[in-house]
C-alpha cells in the first residue's frame, strides 16, 4: 500500500494550482471574496476560461476533445478546484449529456453538439425530475409522440437547475406506453428556444431563484434530437448516473469550509462547538480515504459500484452539517437574511460569514434531496451490496 | 498511491479467515472462556507454527519484520469470531515494547514470545488514575544491584497467565519499565474476567526484590516506548472493532432474510433495510479511517497519534451503534447468551473502554 500520489500526479497537481492561481478570472474571485452574488456572465467567462486552458472536457476521451486524464488525474483536478474555493462546472453538458452523446449518439449529433458542451457555447440544463415523478422517475409522463420527421412534446419537468440560462435541456421522455414502465422512455434534446417551451422560476426557501418549472405545449422537436433508439433511454440515463461517481463526494470543498469554520471557531471559546466540528472533522477524513480507497480500487481495475452511494450520503450529510455548524458560529447574527440579491450595497452589522450562513443552510438542505435522494441511495446499498 | 492490500498480505488474510471459520466455533469459544486458562494452549501453539506470534517482530529478533497494516488484518479477522486468545497482551504490546527497546536480554525474551513458551503482560495501570498513566505511585528503590518494588497494578490483562510483567514504576524518582517475573517472593496476583471473556488481573508488588539488570528502559525513552507501543495497540482494537462490525452488519442481514413476522421475512421491511444500510455505512467509514491510522502508524508519520485519537473515538461510538442495533434487529435472540451477537456488543464496549475511551480520544484529537 502507498498512500502518496505518484511524482507525474504531484506535477499534474502543480499545474492545477498554478491555473488556479494565475488564470482563475480575477474579477469573479474578486466577488467571491467580498460575498457578492455571480452574475450568469460570470459563470459563463469561468467555464471559458476552462475551455481556453484545453480542460473544459477533463473527464472525456481524447478522441472527443478531452484531457484523456486518468481517474486519478480527475480526482485531483476535482479536489483541488473544491479546495481553492472555485466555481462549480456545470455538470449538465460536460458531465451528463456529453458522455452520453458521445458514447450513444450518432456521428451527426457527436459533431454538432460536443463542441459547444466544450467552447460552453451551449449551456445545457436536465429534464429528469416532474412534478409526479421524483424518485420514481421512470413513472415520468412528459410524452413525446412521433409526427412524420418531428416528436410532438407535451408535459412538464421540474427542479430543473438554471434552466432560466439554458439553451437547450436534455430530456427523458415517454414515446410509448409499455407494461414495464421503464421500457417506453426515450432521450431527447430540446431547444429551449422552440415555440411552446416556458419556463417558470421556483423560489426556494432561501429566497434564491436556481431552479424552475419546465412547460412543454404541442413543442416540435425534430426527430434528428432523438438520442440512440427509442425506449433506451432508461438505460442511458443509468449510464449517465453511473459515469459521475467521483466527485459527489465533494470533499474538496467541504474541507476548505471546515478550515474557514475552524478559523471563526477559534475565536470564540465555545468548546461545546469545537467538539462538533471535531467530530465531523473526523467523519470528513474517513469520507476523504473512502474516496482513495475507490479511486484506489478504480485503478487497479475494479469496479467500484454502489459504494458510492455511500459518497453521496456522507457527502451530502457534512455538506449540510457544516452549513449548520457555521449557522451556530453565527450566534445572534443568523437572524439576518440577505434575501434573494444577496447584500453587496448594503452590508449588513455582525460577522462576515453570518448572513450568508442562513442562506447556505436553507439552500443545501437540497443536497440529500437531490441526485437521487439519500433514501434512495440506502434503498441502492440495500438491494446491491447487502442483497435484501 | 495504492490502498489494495499484496497478495502476501491478501495471504496472510485468507490463511487466518480460514482458521477463524473451521476452528473457532461459537461452541469452542464458550469452552475456551471457561477453562482455567481462559485460553487454548494448543491453539497459541498452533499460531506460533504458523507463524502468527512473529507477525510483528524484526526480523534481526527472530521476527516476520511485518508492521501494522499486517497486524490490523490480523486484529480484523479474530474480531469477526471474538478470538480470545491474549495475542494483544502478550505479542502486540509486550513486543512492541521489548523490541524497540535496547534491553539486555530482549532477544531471548521475544524468542519465547514468538515460540509459544511464554506470556508477557503490561502493567501500567493504577486504580488512581484517569488515563494519566506517567503519575505511578509505585516504586522501584536501587539497592545495589536489585531493585526493591513496591506497588499495586490494575487492569493487567492475561495478567494471570502472565510469566512476567512489565511494569512501570518509579525508579529513584525516574519513570522506568522494568520486567519481572511472576514467581518472585511478595508478588501476588488476582486474576478476574473481563465483559468480553478474556482475563484480567490485579498485581500486587510487596517488596519484591528484582535484580538491577531487569530495567528495560528509564525516562523518555521509557516514555516513549510505552506510548508507542498503546498507539499500536489501539490500532490493532480498532481493526478487530472493524471486524465485530463486519461481522454484525453480515450476520444481521442474514437473521432478518431468515426471521419470519407478518407473513415474510422481516428484511422485507425498509426501516431495517435503512438500519442495515447504516450499520454497513458505519463500518466503511471506520474502515477508511483505519486506512489513514495503520499507513500512518507503518511509515512513522508524526500524525499517526492523531490518526489512532480520531480513529478509537469513531470506533467507540460506531461499534455501539452497529453491535446495539444488531442486537435490535435480532429481537429477544439478541440479548441472549446463546447467540454470539450479543457478545459482540460487549467486545465493543470492552474495546470502546480499552487505551482510553470515545470522547477521551476525541478530546486528545483536538489537543494534538
Amino acid at each position: 500500500m502507498e498512500i502518496s500520489f505518484t511524482e507525474k500526479d504531484l506535477q499534474f497537481r502543480g499545474q492545477v494550482r498554478s491555473w488556479i492561481k494565475n488564470d482563475y478570472p480575477a474579477h469573479i474571485k474578486q466577488k467571491q471574496n467580498n460575498g457578492e452574488k455571480l452574475s450568469k456572465q460570470d459563470i459563463i467567462d469561468f467555464h471559458k476560461a476552462l475551455s481556453l486552458q484545453g480542460w473544459m472536457g477533463y473527464n472525456w476521451p481524447v478522441e472527443y476533445g478531452g484531457t484523456g486524464w486518468s481517474s486519478t488525474q480527475i480526482y485531483i483536478f476535482q479536489k483541488e478546484f473544491g479546495l481553492a474555493g472555485c466555481i462549480n462546472i456545470l455538470p449538465f453538458g460536460v458531465g451528463m449529456v456529453g458522455p452520453v452523446i458521445y458514447t450513444f449518439g450518432s456521428d451527426e449529433q457527436k459533431k454538432r453538439f460536443l463542441p459547444n458542451i466544450l467552447n460552453f457555447d451551449t449551456w445545457w440544463c436536465q429534464g429528469y425530475s416532474e412534478p409526479g415523478s421524483g424518485s420514481d422517475l421512470a413513472s415520468l409522463k412528459t410524452k413525446a409522440l412521433k409526427e412524420g420527421d418531428h416528436y410532438i412534446v407535451n408535459g412538464s419537468k421540474t427542479w430543473t437547475t438554471l434552466a432560466q440560462h439554458a439553451d437547450w435541456i436534455f430530456c427523458l421522455v415517454r414515446t410509448e406506453t409499455t407494461e414495464k414502465k421503464q421500457e417506453g422512455i426515450s432521450f431527447i434534446l430540446i431547444d429551449m428556444k422552440t415555440p411552446g417551451v416556458e419556463v417558470e422560476p421556483i423560489i426556494t426557501i432561501d429566497g434564491e431563484h436556481e431552479v424552475n418549472a419546465v412547460f412543454f405545449t404541442d413543442v416540435k422537436v425534430p426527430a434528428e434530437n432523438l438520442i440512440g433508439e427509442e425506449g433506451k433511454g432508461w438505460t442511458y440515463a443509468k449510464f449517465l448516473l453511473a459515469h459521475e461517481r467521483f466527485g459527489i463526494a465533494v470533499v474538496g470543498a467541504s474541507i476548505r469550509q471546515l478550515n474557514i469554520l475552524k478559523d471563526i471557531v477559534a475565536g470564540l471559546k465555545n468548546p461545546n462547538l469545537e467538539r462538533k466540528i471535531t467530530e465531523l472533522e473526523i467523519n470528513l477524513n474517513a469520507l476523504e480515504m473512502l474516496e482513495l480507497r475507490l479511486l484506489s480500487d478504480l485503478e487497479n481495475g475494479g469496479h467500484p459500484g454502489a459504494e458510492s452511494s455511500i459518497l453521496k450520503i456522507r457527502g451530502t450529510e457534512i455538506q449540510q452539517r457544516l452549513t449548520e455548524l457555521f449557522v451556530e458560529a453565527s450566534g445572534e447574527y443568523a437572524l439576518i437574511y440577505p434575501g434573494p440579491h444577496g447584500h453587496s450595497n448594503n452590508q449588513p452589522a455582525g460577522p462576515a460569514h453570518a448572513a450568508k450562513s442562513v442562506s447556505k443552510f436553507l439552500n443545501y438542505r437540497k443536497a440529500s434531496i437531490y441526485g437521487g435522494s439519500n433514501e434512495i441511495q440506502k434503498n441502492i446499498i440495500s438491494k446491491y451490496i447487502l442483497g435484501l | 498511491m495504492n490502498l489494495n492490500y499484496s497478495d502476501e498480505q491478501q495471504m496472510l488474510r485468507d490463511q487466518i479467515q480460514k482458521f477463524c471459520e473451521s476452528d473457532y466455533s461459537f461452541e469452542k469459544r464458550e469452552a475456551i472462556i471457561k477453562s482455567d486458562n481462559g485460553y487454548d494452549k494448543d491453539l497459541w501453539k498452533m499460531f506460533s507454527e504458523l507463524g502468527w506470534l512473529s507477525v510483528p517482530f524484526k526480523e534481526e529478533t527472530g521476527g516476520l519484520g511485518y508492521g501494522p497494516v499486517e497486524l490490523t488484518i490480523l486484529f480484523e479477522e479474530f474480531g469477526k469470531v471474538l478470538v480470545v486468545e491474549p495475542y494483544l497482551s502478550t505479542v502486540v504490546i509486550s513486543g512492541s515494547i521489548l523490541d524497540n527497546s535496547n534491553f539486555s536480554n530482549k532477544s531471548k525474551l521475544i524468542g519465547s514470545i514468538t515460540s509459544g513458551e511464554k506470556h508477557i503482560s503490561l502493567a501500567y495501570i493504577e486504580s488512581n488514575q484517569t488515563f494519566d498513566h506517567s503519575s505511578l505511585s509505585t516504586t522501584a528503590i536501587s539497592d545495589g544491584n536489585t531493585l526493591i518494588v513496591n506497588g499495586m497494578k490494575s487492569l493487567v490483562l492475561n495478567g494471570g497467565n502472565a510469566d512476567h510483567i512489565i511494569a512501570s514504576v518509579m525508579l529513584d524518582g525516574e519513570f522506568a519499565l522494568v520486567l519481572i517475573d511472576q514467581g518472585l517472593s511478595g508478588y501476588s496476583s488476582n486474576s478476574y474476567p473481563t465483559v468480553d471473556g478474556q482475563t484480567c488481573a490485579e498485581i500486587q508488588l510487596e517488596n519484591v526484590s528484582v535484580p538491577s539488570e531487569s530495567i528495560i528502559a528509564k525516562g523518555e525513552d521509557a516514555i516513549n516506548l510505552l506510548s508507542e507501543a498503546i498507539n499500536l495497540a489501539t490500532l490493532c482494537i480498532s481493526a478487530e472493532s472493524i471486524g465485530c462490525m463486519t461481522a454484525c452488519y453480515l450476520k444481521t442481514v442474514e437473521y432478518t432474510k431468515e426471521r419470519r413476522q407478518f407473513d415474510q421475512p422481516i428484511s422485507n421491511f425498509q426501516v431495517l433495510q435503512h438500519r442495515m444500510v447504516d450499520m454497513f455505512i458505519e463500518t466503511e467509514m471506520c474502515k477508511s479511517l483505519l486506512y489513514k491510522a495503520m499507513l500512518e502508524c507503518d511509515s512513522n508519520e508524526p500524525t499517526k497519534f492523531k490518526s489512532v485519537s480520531g480513529l478509537k473515538s469513531q470506533i467507540g461510538t460506531a461499534g455501539k451503534f452497529v453491535s446495539q442495533q444488531a442486537v435490535q434487529l435480532h429481537g429477544g435472540m439478541g440479548v441472549s447468551e446463546e447467540l454470539l451477537i450479543g457478545h459482540y456488543l460487549k467486545k465493543l464496549v470492552a474495546i470502546d473502554s480499552l487505551f482510553g475511551n470515545s470522547s477521551h480520544h476525541l478530546n486528545k484529537y483536538i489537543s494534538s
